[in-house]
């Protein structure tokens, strides 16, 4: 249980301590709280920032009512400052990927990383990165690679009790406008040619789109602009639903009946690409289990 | 978590004692700030360290390289489309894919939103503070501070990043990673509504940019003389151009002395070959410099220095003024803050007038890489300066090796220089307080510095 409560110390109820942490992370996801604009700011103008390395000159973590964190753990810092988000905050939020699955940096295992000296003071890399959950309790989860800015916003804002908070438990096709048919595919690719027809599903131009098992929220934004889906938010509801689906064996049986193909022909298609289905979502325990189950070898 | 900035090591090193500001604030991502002392208490050395390392250039072995692009679009939250198109020009490079000349003219339109828009966040966030409340307590130094007590100044920078960021949902899709750029072109060519749309967003920014831009000249004047300690940036700054003027997807990259000589111009592959990485044991950062130029500054401030040519007339002759007022070279710390306002505006415009040549919208989008072994280079020129992608791919579209040189690399050595002659000026004993610490981190801050971009 977590000692401090913070809203209502001052008298007000409404007022909140609002934190930023980044963890291993590229910067995305807070650019895409930034570039939420004047709502952000007004926002937090109205409450208290009680710690951001983006935002804010103060250095050290300070008891806060809501902790936006984004990024896996990686290192034995980040580790530390995970640690102390779970002693001194209330509702953590895992914004973006990174944070809710491990994302990219958890794509393979683990390389060696730079050599440094011992005495230089480098915080040490851990085995594997982690999902913040591993350590923090999380009120809510947020994915995507970054999630969209309103999304973040709307977020935040739940917890402050004027909304309830966003859940897409759609995939990305059903917010796609592009129409599927059923009609065969010559051959597969990661790349559009000279360009895909307007309305026309990408499945059925041989593009490996990951809509159908990918969670939505994200408005379709890269197939509505003719570019794969590479999953970024991780799987959809019905991926998690049960231990018969995966973000591979949904898939497999979703091209294989828009494209009219085999089965065999289309497991052996995506196996070679698999990598690329789980970028995003390899260090999650959940996911981690269904991979191993479906995909003999991974 | 440091508690406090004078908060000691306690370890030696150089016979002396280090303090650590630990975390430096308004950056991309995690580092400190070390300083080292001598025996006597005198500065010996200041340095930037970056304390986190993810590796991206690394996962990128071994994957299809059309996939590539994208993942490597997540080194950097703020510079990603521009390593985005590094890896697909790379990739171009090494296929031999030729560009359609319609795929050319919306990366370029991109290329000047995302770079107006990734400044603007700059600006508001970090620029902002440091100019409006520099002395002030940290509890309000930073933009909603600012907002509560100028809210009409605020909101008038927020009008124009939200025109750019809607301009980029429009033609883009997303604003951070977007996905539109694929090697060999771009997956779609944007119709003329939201071409027409995007031109009106940008229209409506004249005014707000006007002021701002005025607002952003007293602030860096009073500015100038509280803060200017006399130390000035010396050695080579760098960007990419076209016959000498910056341009994000320049051919060539100019390299020029802030002193007296020569400039250098170089391919994309000479400066590949010209680059010598020095690692360092204290740093996740490996820090590049040239053969023959040790310290090089890359970044606005050094598109500035070399000038925005006659295309973008009010660009042009406010960088003028600026020569006037501050002399040539520009090689001021406080001026890469006006560069960053100055490029907003040099963006406004040469989107604009891309907008209004635009002929006609719907050419072919995408040129498909056919692969055979080879290898590739690119250089972009980012908001924070210079991107080098190399690639090495088998014949069947499999990546063999991968580097990544970003701007903070380039500018590490000439950073840290400074920081060590800001240090020397301001610190004065081992306790650093706050105005001093906030002194230091804005010699850091005028670079620009993103640790996720460096270290990759």
């Amino acid at each position: 249980m977590r000692p401090w409560c913070l809203q209502g110390s001052t008298g007000d109820e409404r007022l909140m301590y609002i934190a930023t942490v980044a963890l291993c992370a590229c910067g995305g996801c807070h650019n895409s709280l930034l570039a939420a604009g004047e709502p952000f700011v007004s926002l937090l103008s109205e409450h208290t920032i009680s710690f951001s390395s983006y935002l804010f000159d103060r250095r050290t973590i300070s008891p806060s009512d809501v902790v936006l964190a984004t990024g896996g753990i990686r290192n034995h810092e980040e580790l530390e400052i995970a640690r102390e988000i779970e002693r001194t905050s209330r509702k953590v939020i895992a914004v973006g990927s990174c944070a809710v699955y491990g994302g990219l940096p958890g794509a393979r295992d683990r390389e060696e990383p730079p050599a440094v000296s011992e005495g230089a003071g480098l915080p040490e890399m851990l085995e594997n990165v982690m999902p913040l959950d591993s350590i923090v309790g999380v009120e809510l989860y947020l994915p995507g690679c970054p999630p969209p800015p309103g999304l973040i916003l709307e977020s935040l804002k739940s917890l402050e009790g004027r909304y309830e908070p966003p859940h897409f438990d759609g995939t990305v096709c059903s917010e796609c406008p592009r129409t599927v048919e059923v009609k065969p595919v010559k051959s597969w690719s990661l790349h559009p040619g000279c360009g895909v027809p307007e309305g026309s599903c990408l499945l059925n131009h041989g593009l490996l789109c990951l809509g159908p098992v990918t969670r939505g929220g994200c408005l379709a934004a890269c197939p509505l602009e003719g570019s794969i889906c590479i999953g970024c938010r991780g799987p959809s509801d019905m991926v998690l639903s049960s231990q018969l689906h995966s973000m591979y064996s949904d898939m497999v049986k979703y091209v294989t009946l828009s494209t009219a193909s085999r089965r065999e022909k289309v497991e052996k298609k995506l196996s070679a690409v698999l990598e690329t289905i789980y970028l995003f979502t390899r260090r999650d325990p959940v996911i981690r289990a269904k991979v191993k189950e479906r995909v003999p070898g991974e | 978590m440091s508690n406090d900035v004078s908060n000691l090591e306690g370890s030696e090193e150089l016979g002396g004692q280090k303090v650590r500001l630990y975390p430096v604030t308004r950056i991309q991502g995690r580092a400190d700030i070390e300083i080292i002392f001598t025996p006597y208490h005198e500065v010996s050395e200041a340095r930037f360290r970056a304390l986190e390392v993810r590796g991206l250039d690394r996962l990128a072995v071994g994957m299809p390289a059309l996939r590539v692009p994208q993942v490597l679009s997540r080194i950097c939250g703020s510079c990603g489309p521009f390593h985005q198109l590094a890896s697909c020009m790379a990739l171009e490079n090494a296929t031999g894919a030729v560009l359609p000349a319609a795929a050319g003219t919306v990366r370029e339109l991109l290329c000047w939103l995302w770079l107006a828009h990734s400044h603007l966040l700059s600006i508001i966030y970090t620029v902002l503070p440091d100019l409006a409340l520099p002395m002030s307590d940290m509890a309000v130094r930073n933009i909603t501070g600012i907002y509560m007590v100028e809210q009409e100044a605020v909101s008038r920078l927020f009008r124009i990043q939200a025109a750019f960021a809607e301009a980029l949902g429009t033609v883009a899709g997303t604003l951070v990673h977007p996905a539109m750029v694929v090697p060999g072109g771009v997956s779609s060519i944007p119709d003329v509504r939201t071409l027409s749309h995007t031109a009106e967003l940008l229209e409506g920014c004249e005014d707000d940019l006007r002021e701002t831009l005025r607002l952003l000249e007293m602030l860096i004047k009073r500015d100038a003389q509280m803060t200017f300690t006399g130390t000035t940036l010396e050695g080579h700054y760098m960007a990419a151009t076209v016959e000498g003027v910056p341009f994000p997807l320049g051919d060539e990259v100019t390299v020029k002395p802030f002193g007296e000589g020569e400039p250098v111009v170089l391919s994309h592959r000479q400066l590949l070959d010209g680059m010598v990485e020095a690692p360092v044991q204290w740093s996740y950062l490996v820090p590049v410099s040239l053969k023959g130029a040790d310290h090089l500054l890359t970044g606005p401030l050094s598109r500035m220095n070399m000038g925005y040519g006659p295309d973008t007339k009010w660009a042009d002759l406010e960088c003028n003024k600026c020569v006037e007022q501050w002399g040539r070279p520009l090689d001021r710390e406080f001026l890469a803050y006006m560069a960053l306002m100055l490029e907003v505006i040099r963006a406004w415009e040469k989107s604009r007038l891309l907008l209004e040549e635009w002929s006609p919208a719907g050419g072919v989008a995408c040129a498909a890489p056919e692969f055979s072994a080879a290898s590739g280079v690119s250089v972009v020129d980012s908001p924070r300066g210079v991107i080098l992608h190399s690639v090495s791919v088998d014949g069947s579209g499999i990546v063999e090796a991968y580097k990544v040189v970003s701007p903070l690399q380039f500018n590490c050595p000439m950073m840290n220089r400074h920081l060590s002659g800001i240090a020397r000026k301001v610190v004065t004993g081992i306790e650093i307080t706050d105005a001093v610490a906030q002194r230091l981190q804005f010699a850091v801050r005028a670079f620009n510095p993103c640790v996720p971009c460096g270290t990759h």
